[in-house]
């Protein structure tokens, strides 16, 4: 089974005019020349001195020229090829197209007390497996499903999850980067010959601190593609203005371009946004809010208007349960984002923000994403579609279309058929037990962990690679002091358990 | 001979899997020719149609594929039975079963899918169609010697016409000869009593395991 990616065939949704587009535009290449972007990296600012811009390096501000501005935009690809572990499930990224992905939480969460704790190596490891499984799931990012799991100390979590996800499925995956762990990642993702994906996150307002400077270097000279991302806070980070924080978050964008295309011409880009209002009662980000789809659609348009692939649906909710509510924030994210044009939604897994991750909701999500999927695809209207001749075939009563050859041969095109909802009739749920979403989340879920077989697994030596590259990495931490005795000597009972390194 | 019957079998076959209307009509009339037992053939058929149920029932295959399957066959059966009553041989089945949609009511997919699944059991099954008057219900059980009647309504409004049936079967004295099940959205548990259904069941599946019941208490 390869990657389900699905082509969208009508125009985007636009909720900018193009002047609208233009003040924006405008308004940024005047943030980015006037107010300038704090780069906390040294070889960074030498970089862009010697590129036009004008660096003040007592506040380490950097003003970009808009002509430089420009020309790193255009440099970038609009429609890319993105390789995967499985070539089955290469991707193109721009254009009309639209792929999903997981979404990852920091914790599992107990279904029947909704309490969250960390995961085991077990639940980490299946967790991929229903990922893999999943139809709808195109990318499996970083730090997914969890952000870690139980006895691995948090240095080694970025590498552990990526090793995970290499042996535990096909699909593209990416890394994030914490104390150099990049490194080791790029290390682990020629041993599995995949190409990899990592963020390049502002710290908003308007800053880049060492630590991201140096891994997005890392990443751009491997020839890796770079997501530039705004986490910003609309009314804490940016301004509270849909308009304003939209412009920040641009020129904050824009400056981990030109950073990119100045490492190396002709890096691959995925803009992402990741912003959120700020919730005014307690400063937590306002998950699940609305404002989130306008800024998304907004941004999913101009970065059209620039010719860049966009990540621009997080499918966040603000909900702390599997349940109603959660259903709405999802769907209705995903869905502005998907008609808005953008070319990545993540939305399978994640409960409140990126709080917990749960195989349930991700099954439960996918037939959200497949739903939406289909909408995308349109309605196709040829001689064969407007079937006017089965039709008349057909006639007035008693004729009917359920008999006939064209309604078998289409149907399962142009039906998406969900793979948990319940659909049956009132008599068919009495009669089977009344079961709700949770429960039928929870049959599939040990049907998958029960029967799903990983496509093309590791080969032996890849896996070797990959346990060797993992134990240079431990020994790294450990001698830098970043593992404690105590942390090193649970890890090292986790390494040794019977059936490493699946549990 | 034996090469040309298999051939004329394995199309009877196929064309059920295939859904296809023209190939079974051929075939059971190339079957009739080369003086293959009906009964052999109409198995044969059964059998197929038999594992197009199981697979629907598994969720692997839809209703199109049902009724493809089940159209296929009806197409067939006429060709073969003229054949069985001119050998004057009999039809082993489960039962034989009358069904049909109520009059004023013309839907039919739900009584499709009964009737498919029925036949897939092993039921020797007479679709009457849609719109069907108390009188041509009478006319198909007592032509049919039918031990089972199986009526369709979808609609408050007409699943009332299923009482006038019953009722029109006490008349004509055929009541007692016949057991009388009753199915459709609008109908209930309650109501099947109280018009004096034997049985009622809300899905397709169910339909058979009560026809199979009602059988055994016959």
């Amino acid at each position: 089974m390869s990657v389900k990616g699905y082509v969208r065939n009508f125009k985007p949704l636009e909720i900018l005019t193009e002047g609208q587009i233009e003040q924006i535009h405008a308004a940024t290449l005047n943030v980015l020349s006037k107010t300038g972007i704090r780069f906390e990296s040294e070889r960074a600012l030498k970089l862009f001195e010697k590129n036009r811009c004008k660096v003040d390096w007592e506040s380490n501000r950097v003003r970009f020229p808009a002509s430089l501005v420009e020309e790193s935009i255009k440099m970038c690809p609009s429609q890319f090829h993105v390789k995967a572990r499985n070539p089955k499930n290469d991707m193109v990224w721009g254009g009309n197209r639209t792929y999903f992905q997981a979404l990852s939480g920091m914790d599992i969460v107990d279904i029947d007390t909704w309490k969250t704790r960390r995961p085991t190596r077990k639940e980490y490891y299946d967790g991929i497996k229903v990922l893999d499984f999943l139809e709808n799931v195109s990318i499996i990012p970083w730090y997914t499903p969890y952000f870690g799991f139980k006895n691995v100390p948090s240095v080694m979590a970025m590498p552990e999850g990526l090793a995970a996800r290499l042996r535990m499925s096909g699909k593209f995956t990416a890394a994030g980067h914490t104390k150099g762990c990049e490194v080791f990642n790029i290390q682990l993702a020629h041993a599995a010959e995949t190409e990899l994906r990592t963020m390049m996150a502002a710290s908003p307002p308007l800053t880049f601190y060492e630590e991201t400077v140096e891994a997005a270097y890392r990443i751009v000279e491997a020839g890796f593609i770079l997501l530039p991302t705004s986490g910003c806070v609309y009314g804490g980070t940016a301004p509270a203005t849909l308009a304003g924080s939209l412009v920040t978050s641009n020129a904050e964008i824009i400056a981990g371009i030109v950073f990119a295309q100045l490492v190396r011409p002709g890096t691959r880009i995925i803009v992402q946004d990741y912003s959120f209002p700020q919730n005014m009662r307690n400063g937590s980000p306002a998950f699940g809010a609305i404002e989130i789809s306008m800024h998304q659609a907004a941004f999913n348009q101009i970065w059209h208007w620039y010719g860049v692939p966009t990540d621009g649906a997080v499918a966040y909710p603000s909900s702390k349960k599997i349940d109603y509510q959660s259903g709405y924030e999802k769907a209705i994210i995903a869905s502005l984002g998907a008609v808005s044009g953008t070319n990545t939604i993540w939305i399978q897994g994640a409960m409140y923000g990126e709080l917990a991750f749960h195989p349930y909701q991700a099954i439960i999500d996918d037939d959200i994403a497949g739903m939406l999927g289909r909408f995308l695809e349109g309605i196709s209207v040829n001689d064969e579609t407007l079937a006017v001749d089965v039709i008349d075939e057909v006639g007035p009563i008693p004729g009917h279309f359920l008999n006939k050859a064209h309604t078998r041969k289409w149907w399962k095109q142009e039906h998406y058929v969900p793979g948990v909802a319940d659909r049956l009739t009132y008599a068919e749920w009495v009669k089977s037990g009344q079961k709700d979403i949770l429960q039928l989340a929870e049959e599939k879920y040990n049907d998958i962990i029960d029967n799903h077989k990983i496509e093309l697994p590791l080969t032996p030596s890849q896996e070797e690679d990959i346990e060797r590259i993992l134990k240079e990495a431990r020994d790294y931490y450990k001698k830098k002091g970043l593992i404690t005795d105590k942390e090193w000597e649970d890890y090292q009972k986790d390494l040794s358990s019977k059936n490493y390194p699946y549990e | 001979m034996a090469e040309e019957k298999k051939e004329v079998l394995d199309n009877l076959r196929r064309a059920i899997y295939e859904y296809n209307n023209e190939l079974a009509v051929e075939s059971a009339k190339k079957a009739v020719e080369i003086g293959i037992d009906p009964l052999e053939a109409l198995d044969i058929m059964t059998v197929a149609i038999r594992e197009i149920g199981d697979a629907f029932g598994r969720g692997e295959l839809w209703l199109p594929d049902l009724v493809g399957a089940s159209d296929a066959m009806q197409s067939a059966v006429p060709v073969l039975e003229e054949e069985i009553k001119k050998r004057g041989e009999n039809r082993e089945s489960l039962g034989i079963v009358v069904i049909g949609t109520v009059f004023g009511d013309i839907h039919s997919i739900g009584k499709t899918m009964v009737a498919t699944l029925l036949t897939a059991a092993g039921f020797e099954v007479h679709d009457v169609g849609v719109n069907v008057h108390a009188k041509k219900f009478v006319e198909a059980i007592k032509e049919n010697n039918a031990n089972i009647l199986a009526m369709s309504a979808l609609m408050t409004t007409t699943c009332v016409e299923q009482e006038n049936v019953i009722k029109t079967l006490k008349e004509d004295g055929i009541r007692d000869r016949v057991k009388v099940m009753v199915g459709g959205a609008a109908v209930t548990e309650e109501f099947a009593e109280t018009i004096g259904a034997d049985g009622y069941d809300p899905t397709a599946p169910g339909a058979v395991e009560l026809a199979k019941k009602l059988v055994e208490k016959a």
